[in-house]
Parts: structure tokens; sequence; C-alpha cells
């Protein structure tokens, strides 16, 4: 769907035509699914997220002035909905190894001790191994991490995402990575 | 690269998610989320009246309050009516025995 097609939408809905909500509603519901499950908040169910974060856009709609494209304003809400919810959630300030399952603890073995990508079976423990060191993280670099590592997106993009500068993020992901580094070399100790 | 760098990107690199299948709309949502639209645009509605009549009774207040020193000033301070007591006062006098 076009920027203009998106505003044509928005025009019919402003006279009431519901059908045309329905359609921008489909268009971005792929759009928020996909950014809510790669950014989601450890305890909360990702699909009471896209829910809460499909309503929000929903009731603002109105809202949207047309001066930036329609997903990006969406994709805006979406993060800044799981930021906030991020935030609610209590953070851990380290882990430990006792903290991590046999898995996990395979998972940094392996990776100290051989080279080369990890196998797939070890996918899963390594993705929650990663969600336990990032949740030692303030939220926004929680975030920031996630959508860096794990979603692949640029600086640029995460900019027009967040609305942060991209000095900001620079910063940010510094930041954040020097934490990350920290909590893995002691976990590297502890591992004997 | 400093190997604790090289660890982390392959473990990021192994926690990346797999491009899910894209799910279907959850049942009821597209019924709540338009219920929500709907509402929105009620409460905008309202909201507006509630602004516009909030606003009217704003300028009657106004409007009395910097008329009635006016209208006050008038009453009290008229020529004319002041002129007609005292000439009601006057003959009032005049008449009584």
């Amino acid at each position: 769907m076009t920027d203009a097609e998106v505003a044509e939408c928005l025009a019919r809905g402003r006279e009431g035509d519901e059908k045309a909500i329905l359609e921008l509603f489909h268009y971005m519901y792929p759009h928020i699914s996909k950014l809510v499950h790669a950014n989601l908040p450890g305890k909360e169910s990702p699909e009471d997220l896209v829910q809460k974060v499909c309503i929000k856009v929903m009731s603002h709609l109105d809202q949207f002035s047309g001066k930036v494209p329609f997903l990006h304003w969406v994709s805006r809400i979406a993060v800044n909905t799981c930021l906030n919810q991020i935030r609610h959630e209590k953070r851990r300030p380290e882990i430990r190894l006792a903290d991590l399952s046999e898995e996990e603890a395979g998972v940094v073995e392996h990776l100290a001790t051989m080279p080369g990508e990890l196998d797939a079976s070890e996918k899963m423990a390594a993705s929650e191994l990663v969600e336990k060191l990032l949740n030692g993280l303030k939220p926004a670099d929680r975030l920031l991490m996630k959508l860096m590592y794990l979603d692949g997106r640029h600086i640029q993009e995460i900019a027009s995402l967040t609305g942060w500068s991209q000095t900001l993020i620079k910063v940010r992901a510094f930041r954040a990575r020097a934490h990350l580094r920290k909590q893995y070399v002691l976990l590297m100790k502890e591992n004997p | 690269m400093n190997p604790i760098d090289d660890q982390l990107n392959r473990l990021f690199h192994a926690a990346r998610k797999t491009d899910a299948a894209e799910a279907p709309v959850p049942y009821g949502l597209e019924t709540r989320a338009l219920a929500a639209w709907r509402e929105s645009r009620q409460t905008s509605g309202l909201w507006d009246m509630a602004i516009l009549a909030r606003g009217l009774v704003v300028a009657i207040v106004i409007m009395g309050a910097s008329m009635w020193p006016a209208l006050h000033k008038t009453a009290t301070t008229d020529p004319l009516s002041e002129y007609l007591q005292a000439s009601d006062t006057t003959l009032a006098s005049y008449e009584t025995p």
C-alpha cells in the first residue's frame, strides 16, 4: 500500500467508511506483529502486546498527520509501547552462572572453546541466554541491542523508529555493548 | 577482533530469530480495533462539543462581567434620573400641608 493509498483510506475513514479502516488495519497488522515479536519484553506475551499496540494505533488514527510515512508512524508507536513495557519490568543487576540452564552453560562453553557458528540445536538456548544478558541492561539499551543485533537494523532505521538521534544511538550502543562484555566476562570467569 | 566480542557476535547471530510465518489476525482483534477507532471518533466529537459549550459559558461570563460596572454606574449616576428624583422630592414637599 502506498502513502497515497493510505491517505485515501484515511480520508474514506473520516467519512465513516469502516471498510477503508479495516484495509488499513490489515495492512499494518503484520508490521506491528513483526516489530513486537522482535522487541518484546521478556515476561509479556507478544500477542497481548500486539493487541495493545493495534488498539493504540486505531484509537489515534485520526491524529496521523501524514507528515511521515504511515508505517513509520505505526512503528514508532509499537517501539515506544515495547519500551514502556520493558520499563515496567524489573531488571536484574547481573547474571551468574548458576542462573543459567545446562543448555545455556553449554552454549557459553561452546563459544569459548570452539570457533564457528553454533549448532541449530543450540539456537534456543542461545536465544534464552541473550535474553538473560539483555535483562541486565537499561530498558532503552536493551531495546537498542535487540533492534541492532537481533533484528539487524541500521542506525538510521533505529533513529526513525525511536526518534533518538544517531549520536545518542551510538553512545547507547557503545555503553550497552560494554556492559554486555563485562557481564559475559564474569560468566566466563565462573565457567570452569 | 577481541575474543569476547567475537563470542558475543556469534551468540547474537545464533539468537537471531528467523522471520516467523505471517500469523493470522487473532480472533476478535479486528472487531476490537474497529471499536477503538469508532470510540476515538465519538470521543473527539464529544470533546469538540464540550469545548464549544465551555467556550460559550466563559464568553457569557466575560460579557456579563464587563457590562456590569457600566450598567451599575448608569443606574446610580444617571443625571436624568437624579434630576427626576430631586423633582419628585420637591413636589412631594410642596404638596404636603
